[in-house]
Formats: C-alpha cells, sequence, structure tokens
C-alpha cells in the first residue's frame, strides 16, 4: 500500500573518502564544530518564501548531505515570517533529525521587500533558490549569474518574450561561468520519465508523429482583496490571475506537459494556432486570464501537438501526456505500447523528483559539471507562451516572431501603488506587440 | 414535503435502507442499516466524487460567495492538479483525501443534513464488514473477485462505486476498490484505513485488512507545509459513512 521512496544519493566516492576523513576528525575532536564545517559545504539562499518555495528548501535541504539555508527573502514581511515558522516547524517534525542542523537563519538574514532578492544575493550563498511569482524571475536570475550563484529557479521562467530573451543570456553567462541552473520541471528528474524518454528517444515508437498533452483541472486559489492591499500588493498577492505575472495558467501550469512534448521531440515548436476564452472564471477577483486553452502546436517536419488545458471547476480532469510513434505510443512515463511495450515496474523504488532535481543540482556543482537547464526551460517557457498569444491574439504565431517579438508585460520597476487591470484579450483585436504601458 | 418527511421518520425507526440527499443538489445517497443492537446505517457505497464534489469544491455556493472566500477555512484547498487522477469521476469513489478532510466532510454534511453522519469506527468497519460476509471471513480467490476491486483484477486504477456484487448487508466495495479511513488509531497513533484497495494484493484485501498511513502518501507533495486536506501519493484512500440516530 505504500509507496517506495528512497532517498536520493548524490555521493561520489571522491566525497565519500572526504566525508569520511571529516568524520574521523570529528571524532578525534568531538566538540569542535569548525571541524563539522566542510569546506565543500553549499549554502543556500531562498527567494520567495510561499509555500512552494519553503518546499523547495525542504527539498533541496532534504537531497544532499553538507548544504546549509543561510538566508531567505520575499517582498512580503508576513511571508518571511510565516516561512520562519513553517521552517522551524519543518525541523521538528523531520524524523530523520538532519534539516534542523541544516538551517541556520537568524533576524539578521531573513529579507522582505523589492530588494530582498538582492540581499539574499549577497548574503555569501552559493545556491540560490528563485520561487517567486515568475514574472519576477528573469531579473532575479540574471542578478544570481551576474553575481556567481548557481540557481535552481521554479518555472516558468518568464511571462513574455522580453524575458525569455532575458534568461536565455542568463543562461549563456552561466555557461561561461561554470555555473549550474536547474528548474523545477521536474518531469526531467523523474525517474519514470527518464526511462520511458530514454526508450522513445533509442525508437521504441518508432518516429514521432503526433503527441497530445493535457492539463484539466478545476479553479485554484484565490485571495480576497483586503481594503489595505493597493492595486500591485492585490495583484501580486493573487499573481496566478495576471498575465504580466503568472502568464496565465497555459504558462504557469500547463508548461510540464508542454516540456515532456519538447523533451520527446528534441525540438521547440514553430508556430501554433489556438483557441481560448474566459468564460467560467469571470469574477473581477480572478483578475483577467483565461480559464481554457486548445492550442495546435506545429513541430519540425510536420509533427503536430494538441495541447489542452482548463481551469473549470465541475469538469473532466486529466493532466497527462501522449506520445504517438510509427511503431507505437507511450504516456511518457510509465507504459509504452506497440512494437517494443514496456511498463515500469511499479515496485522499483521511484524517488521523489522534486528532491532529486535538488540532488542532481548539488551533484553536479560538486562534480565539477554544472547543469545548465536555463535554455531548455527558456524554450519551453516560450512554447507555452506561444500558445497563449495564438489564442490571445487569435492569430498564427511563429517561433521567430515570437522570440523577437516587442511584448514586454512586466514594469522595469514594480511597486507598491495603483495599476488597472489590463483588459482581457480578445481574439481579433489584441495585438503581439504590446507592454505593461498600454494595459 | 411535510408528508415525505413523515415517511422518512418512519422508514428510519424501523432502520430500514433509505436515500439522502444534499440539500440544494441532485445528489442522493443510499445508506444501509446495520444489524445489531444498536442502530446504525452505513453507506451502501464510498463516498462518490458526486458527493464530495459539493463540499470540496464549493459547489452548494454561488459564485459571488465563492469569490468573497466565504467558508474557506472548513474547506479543502484547491488541488494542483487532477484529483481523480483520471481514473473517472462521475461515479467513482472520492480520493486521495486526508483523514482530517474526511472527518471534516462528515462534519459539513451533518450541518446540512440535520442527521448525524460520520466515519465509522474501527470496530464498526469490521463488524460490518463480517456481516458483509455472513460468517464467511475465510475469503475464497473466487468470492474475494466477485466482491473486489484489488491489484490483481483491477488495471491499477479504482473503479465506478457498485460495479462489483453487494455483500450480505447489500454493501458495495467494503472490501478494496479504496481503502476507507475509520476513526481510532494505531498503536503509533496514526490513523488507519480498512479494506485494502486496489492498489493492493489480493491477500491484503479482505475485512482484516489494515493499513496506517505513512510519509510516503504525501511525500510530492511539492508545497510546505504539506496539504491537510489532499495526499499526494494515496490515490487509493476514500472512505464510507456512517450515521446513528
Amino acid at each position: 500500500m505504500s509507496r517506495k521512496s528512497q532517498q536520493p544519493r548524490d555521493v561520489t566516492r571522491r566525497e565519500f573518502v572526504h566525508t569520511s576523513a571529516a568524520a574521523a576528525a570529528a571524532l578525534t575532536f568531538p566538540g569542535a564544530p569548525a571541524l563539522m564545517r566542510r569546506a565543500d559545504t553549499l549554502r543556500i539562499g531562498l527567494v520567495g518564501c510561499g509555500g512552494r518555495g519553503t518546499g523547495a528548501a525542504k527539498d533541496c535541504l532534504t537531497s544532499s548531505e553538507r548544504v546549509e539555508l543561510v538566508a531567505i527573502g520575499d517582498l512580503f514581511p508576513d511571508r518571511v515570517t510565516e516561512c520562519r515558522a513553517n521552517l522551524a516547524r519543518m525541523a521538528t517534525e523531520d524524523t530523520s533529525g538532519g534539516l534542523k542542523a541544516k538551517i541556520k537563519l537568524d533576524d539578521a538574514n531573513a529579507f522582505s521587500g523589492f530588494d530582498a532578492y538582492q540581499k539574499v544575493i549577497g548574503s555569501k550563498v552559493d545556491v540560490v533558490l528563485l520561487a517567486t511569482p515568475p514574472a519576477f524571475r528573469a531579473r532575479h536570475l540574471a542578478a544570481a549569474i551576474e553575481a556567481g550563484k548557481h540557481v535552481f529557479m521554479e518555472k516558468p521562467v518568464g511571462v513574455d518574450p522580453v524575458e525569455v530573451r532575458s534568461v536565455i543570456a542568463s543562461a549563456d553567462l552561466a555557461a561561461q561561468k561554470g555555473l549550474a541552473i536547474v528548474a523545477g520541471t521536474q518531469r526531467r528528474h523523474d525517474a519514470g520519465y527518464r526511462a520511458a524518454m530514454q526508450r522513445i528517444h533509442d525508437g521504441a515508437i518508432g518516429d514521432i508523429v503526433a503527441a497530445q498533452v493535457y492539463w484539466n483541472q478545476g479553479g485554484l486559489w484565490m485571495k480576497p482583496r483586503q481594503p489595505q492591499w493597493s492595486d500591485v500588493e492585490w495583484q501580486i498577492r493573487n499573481w496566478l490571475y495576471f498575465t504580466w505575472l503568472s502568464g496565465d495558467h497555459i504558462v504557469e501550469q500547463h508548461i510540464h506537459n508542454i516540456d515532456v512534448a519538447n523533451w520527446a521531440l528534441g525540438a521547440h515548436p514553430i508556430k501554433a494556432v489556438g483557441v481560448g476564452g474566459r468564460q467560467w472564471r469571470t469574477d473581477a477577483a480572478y483578475g483577467h486570464i483565461y480559464d481554457h486553452f486548445a492550442i495546435d502546436f506545429e513541430y519540425p517536419n510536420g509533427v503536430h501537438v494538441l495541447s489542452m488545458c482548463r481551469q473549470i471547476d465541475g469538469t473532466a480532469s486529466h493532466v497527462a501526456e501522449r506520445i504517438v510513434g510509427t511503431r507505437g505510443s507511450s504516456d511518457a512515463h510509465s507504459v509504452i505500447e506497440g512494437a517494443a511495450p514496456w511498463r515500469w515496474d511499479a515496485q522499483t523504488p521511484r524517488t521523489n523528483p522534486y528532491v532529486q532535481e535538488h540532488a542532481d543540482l548539488i551533484a553536479s556543482i560538486r562534480a565539477g559539471k554544472p547543469l545548465n537547464e536555463g535554455r531548455q526551460v527558456a524554450e519551453t517557457t516560450l512554447s507555452a507562451i506561444m500558445g497563449r498569444e495564438a489564442a490571445y491574439t487569435g492569430k498564427e504565431i511563429t517561433w521567430d516572431e515570437l522570440l523577437n517579438a516587442q511584448q514586454d508585460l512586466v514594469p522595469a520597476e514594480v511597486k507598491f501603488g495603483p495599476m488597472p487591470v489590463a483588459p482581457v484579450a480578445m481574439p481579433g483585436q489584441t495585438a503581439l506587440a504590446r507592454s505593461w504601458r498600454s494595459a | 414535503m411535510l408528508m415525505a418527511a413523515k415517511i422518512s421518520l418512519l422508514l428510519l425507526a424501523q432502520n430500514a435502507p433509505y436515500r439522502d440527499s444534499i440539500p440544494g443538489t441532485l445528489v442522493r445517497f443510499d445508506m444501509m442499516p446495520v444489524p445489531g443492537a444498536q442502530p446504525l446505517w452505513i453507506g451502501k457505497t464510498e463516498v462518490t466524487w458526486d458527493e464530495y464534489d459539493i463540499w470540496a469544491f464549493r459547489l452548494d455556493l454561488t459564485p459571488r460567495e465563492r469569490s468573497s472566500g466565504v467558508d474557506a477555512t472548513a474547506r479543502p484547498s484547491r488541488p494542483y492538479g487532477a484529483p481523480d487522477r483520471g481514473f473517472g469521476h462521475h461515479g467513482y469513489p472520492a480520493l486521495a483525501m486526508t483523514y482530517f478532510a474526511a472527518q471534516t466532510y462528515c462534519i459539513w454534511l451533518s450541518a446540512k443534513t440535520g442527521k448525524k453522519y460520520r466515519l465509522p469506527t474501527d470496530a464498526e468497519w469490521t463488524r460490518a464488514a463480517r456481516l458483509g460476509l455472513a460468517g464467511d471471513s475465510a475469503l475464497t480467490a473466487e468470492r474475494r473477485d466477485a466482491l473486489a476491486w484489488h491489484a490483481g483484477n483491477a488495471g491499477a486504477k479504482a473503479h465506478p462505486a457498485a460495479a462489483k456484487a453487494a455483500d450480505a448487508l447489500g454493501l458495495y466495495d467494503l472490501l478494496g476498490n479504496v481503502a476507507e479511513w475509520v476513526t481510532g488509531t494505531d498503536s503509533g497513533g496514526r490513523p488507519v484505513v480498512r479494506g485494502g484497495s486496489w492498489n493492493d494484493p489480493p491477500d491484503r484485501v479482505g475485512p482484516t485488512a489494515r493499513a496506517r498511513q505513512t510519509s510516503d502518501w504525501n511525500e510530492t507533495d511539492p508545497q510546505f507545509p504539506k496539504s491537510r486536506w489532499w495526499l499526494a501519493d494515496a490515490p487509493f484512500v476514500g472512505f464510507r459513512l456512517v450515521r446513528e440516530p
């Protein structure tokens, strides 16, 4: 009845020798804390203290030895306070006992405000976890890479082509500097997906001719507006519902499935046509995003991928991918049907992919072979934006025109105050080139 | 209306089966009497999504009430994903809820209907299972297959409620399909589920099957704190109502 888990391992033989030496030293000089601190301990900073950011910190600390959380930051002071309470709870609840020693926070390294990310980056950290709403990702990433930090960043990594171009530039800079970037498209680190995808790439289903990807579910959380909140504070606290903050749900959520299509095909779409609308979730409390999209993505060699996503209560739920080839098909993670059938053995331990992505990040840093998923996740993000824009504008959108489009949805300087809600996108009228200024 | 209420009361007094509804909705569910010294009814089926959705997704509220956040603390958080795992929805057992969520549903349903609904105790569940098997607790493989969805026949998914045969009490899926939360805990203070599920091998589906919640059941919830309403990795857990007078 249990879903077997196993802790990921990031210990190479060389590190094992180091660790053993440290243990021996500790035995020789018990109570000498300076000797317990390994020279290769990685100091972690968290930017974005919500449930996912705090969860990402836990995943990172759980994933590897010799990692310490030393700084946190969030726009809102209440989220910082909440995060610290949750970290204390995390340490108490941890039955292995290892987490408590890895959380090294005090008042001086818990920051709030729009510049909190700079203070976290400036706290002598080695790795930064970026988990704020997507609007801020590109600028936070740029600052982190500029400062020479390794990065874990949640998806999506931008909301418009300006952000995506910035992420690609940061990814290139990270490569030059030997810095690691791992993204929260955790299917890429899931043992089942990796096993299936390896077989697909080895030809188990022949040539891929089509795919279908879905994220259909009900609505998500919403925080009723409080009288003391400015427009900007209200929007950021309800970031899901504003395109400039989340990218809309096709970008924020459905990106996971679109990423699987890109992964299977080893390519990004070259053009897209789509439909979408805001039919059910129409109250102003839910900003201006759509509640459903259906997109026809065209990839190289005439391969078409159907993408469908919906957030409407009381409708059929479906979160899945299906890859179709000339010799078979696959759900991309557990089953291949056709000429070379395969099934993931349910008894095989399957590590938690949310932890594994951090184990892979830390191991790659220590091995001196930093993973760099920056361009890959930027391309997937732009793919999802392409679907959104196909629906928003009602036009056929090509990759090249989108990548180079003058679409700039995030104000250069975000600060609390008035900010009108941009109108709901109207196919046939909404232009691809648009900016927060014209909203 | 008054006449219907009187008839309904009469039937209850006789400890007969009855059909209840969630007021303000078209959703109905059936309760069956459990013979014994004290009157007790038990759900004919596991609680289905049709019932659970009303509460979990606030379908009994107006759009205005939903967007004002009324009742937010007593209802589940919005799941990020498909809570039914794509197994099926209409007529399927609700699944992957926490013990706390199952209990809170019962409190809501009791307030909504004015009747005393709750989770079965471990002992009540056992008694219903034994009566349902009419003394034949040593399940043959054939009997088990006739009554229960388990890993050997379910195809790695939950199935619609009441697709297998009813037991001697007229209950469906008491064994298998989704394992069922009961009140009471194991010796470590952890809540338990009974009966086994579609995810368990046949020898762990039966009237004595009991499993305790482990951390594996919510391992991949990527948030901290993890949800108190949903279990990210336990799509094999559900529940059944009992009602006392």
